[in-house]
């Protein structure tokens, strides 16, 4: 099924395939919003959502939820706390997924959303909004999976500053701290899919999105980027697909 | 304490009860930001002020550091997200106006819980092994946990003397009313405080309402400082029920936030231009149309269907009934 599709929507269809059928996702504010919408319609009608915003809702909201205090997630919700009750649910380890984007990550998946600089010298340190709850989100859910356009200057060697924790320095920087969450699991750009190896922690490239090499992916990652000896071509989004989430985000807010 | 008449103008309140140098809880999230308090106080040309809060979306936090009225900041995360910067918070933070601390959302939402209740600081697990503890230790430290040894992450408490919200309803001795949501933190924010709360609501309505539903009261009336009538105080953040946001004046507000040479043009047109927040909206609407505001207007239908009754058991029925007894407890 050759449909034209933008790297955005398949990186959001290819996303969606990472949430299971009955998990507790807790999604922050961009794409991960559009992604939830579309996976409760399509291979994850019984997951549940959950935002900083407090929302706890087992339905899609009725319309694009673009914030995560949006009414619309809070329009027949099943819970409308605030952030208290979510962000304590994360403590307790009873989230699935911490669903997350993000400025730069490198390869322990180690998230940057403050800025890019040196914070000690602050008249060079180029602001972002900072962390809102990515960081408790990677912390202590039981596994991160994040979203990001693929960009030389996102995917770095190490990262400006540490927001939000991947694997920290490597194999076991996690566990020391006594961190309840099992860390990044899935990264998914807009060229391809990246996992990480289970015993040196650094992350690998698992699929190319079609279109796409392994070389151009390498050209847009500035650090040396292994790739899986099995690595394959993502499956393009279908037709329907395509319909069901562009319904979600006609005007192409998130999309574009 | 006393349960009087709190209503007051926006001027009257943010004259009488923010004071320069004040810590402050600025209210909502990314919708229900105080925006009308926040160009009042901007107006005022209030100083030094210390902000603590979670999360702040539509600019409204960049305007007040852009017109030179920040100190300090204590937060997780600030930007307009309709042009996807904080660039008066850059620049103030380049320039070193402004001493900015971070922590995650949840770091910043149990230093207003410890505040809450009262507490010197409180246990949190997020922040540990990243950069935001190593560049806040004002805020965050690490501790062995008295009772296992194992690390943890503590949080001082935060207490602001005054808090800012906006919410949809409020009575006249100040009890607040929201729904969808306890305001994310703003339940914290405003119990927390040391003198109190000034609210803008959409609507003033009377305490005998309030007090036929109050589950739904945020803020009790006793940790209200003033009352303030202010439809569209949260433009052009959202408020629940009354208005969605305003992407498009989002966007344009934050054109003019990028450039330190074009806030003021903004600021002296929208802020200072305008005495109040009405002249603010009927100057909207003299740019945008009516039709700009009737765009914001939300789609409706989702009234509560729970029928319920806050009834309760009068134990005068028991006058006069003698107790009862058996063979088994007889003396």
């Amino acid at each position: 099924m050759a449909a034209n599709f933008k790297l955005t929507e398949l990186m959001v269809v290819r996303c969606a395939k990472e949430i299971n059928d009955k998990e507790v996702v807790f999604a922050g504010v961009g794409l991960p919003l559009v992604v939830v919408s579309f996976a409760m319609a399509t291979s994850a009608p019984s997951m549940i959502l959950f935002t900083e915003g407090g929302s706890i809702r087992a339905t899609a909201p009725p319309g694009l939820a673009i914030t995560v205090d949006d009414p619309a997630l809070f329009a027949n919700g099943d819970a409308t706390f605030g952030m208290l009750a979510t962000m304590a649910a994360l403590q307790r380890g009873e989230v699935d997924v911490a669903f997350i984007g993000g400025a730069q990550i490198d390869k322990f998946g180690n998230i940057n959303s403050t800025g890019v600089g040196d914070i000690e010298m602050p008249e060079g340190f180029t602001y972002f909004a900072g962390s809102g709850g990515a960081n408790d989100m990677a912390t202590s859910g039981k596994r991160v999976l994040a979203i990001m356009p693929q960009d030389p200057k996102k995917f770095v060697e190490k990262v400006d500053y540490v927001t939000t924790p991947g694997f920290l320095d490597g194999p076991g920087a996690r566990e020391k701290l006594g961190m309840i969450g099992g860390g990044p699991t899935v990264v998914v750009s807009t060229m391809g899919v990246y996992k990480f190896d289970e015993v040196t922690k650094e992350m690998y490239l698992a699929e190319y999105f079609p279109g796409q090499s392994v070389e151009s992916v390498k050209a847009n990652c500035s650090f040396d980027l292994k790739v899986a000896p099995d690595v394959k071509v993502t499956e393009a989004p279908t037709a329907e697909e395509l319909t069901i989430l562009r319904n979600i985000d006609p005007t192409g807010f998130y999309l574009g | 304490m006393a349960v009087t008449d709190k209503r007051m103008t926006l001027k009257e309140a943010v004259s009488k009860f923010i004071n320069n140098g004040d810590t402050v809880y600025y209210g909502g999230f990314q919708i229900m930001v105080p925006m009308a308090l926040t160009h009042e106080i901007i107006r005022q040309k209030k100083k030094d002020l210390n902000i603590i809060n979670a999360s702040t979306d539509v600019g409204g936090l960049d305007l007040l550091v852009g017109a030179k009225c920040v100190k300090e900041m204590h937060l997780a995360w600030a930007m307009n997200w309709y042009v996807k910067a904080p660039y008066a918070i850059r620049r103030a933070v380049q320039s070193k106006e402004i001493k900015r601390y971070d922590l995650s959302n949840f770091g910043a939402t149990s230093a207003m819980i410890a505040g809450f209740l009262g507490i010197p600081f409180i246990p949190v697990r997020g922040n540990i092994g990243t950069d935001i503890i190593k560049h806040n230790p004002t805020d965050l430290k690490v501790i062995a946990d008295p009772f296992t040894g194992e690390q943890i992450t503590v949080v001082r408490a935060w207490r602001a003397d005054v808090a800012i919200i906006h919410a949809q309803k409020a009575d006249y001795f100040g009890n607040v009313i929201t729904w969808g949501t306890r305001g994310v933190t703003d339940e914290f924010g405003t119990m927390g405080t040391k003198r109190g709360v000034i609210v803008t609501a959409e609507e003033i309505i009377e305490p005998e309402i309030t007090r036929s539903d109050p589950d739904r009261t945020l803020v009790p009336y006793f940790k209200t400082l003033a009352v303030v009538h202010c439809p569209y105080g949260a433009h052009p953040s959202a408020c629940r029920g009354y208005y969605g946001l305003d992407i498009r004046f989002s966007q344009y507000q934050g054109k003019y936030e990028r450039s330190k040479d074009l806030l003021p043009v903004f600021m002296d047109e929208w802020i200072y231009g305008c005495e109040d927040h009405a002249a603010y909206i009927r100057k909207y609407t003299e740019k945008f149309g009516q039709e700009g505001l009737d765009r914001l207007k939300p789609i409706l239908g989702f009234k509560p269907k729970l029928d319920l009754d806050y009834g309760y058991h009068d134990p005068a029925v028991w006058k006069g009934v003698p107790q009862y007894t058996d063979e088994h407890i007889k003396a």
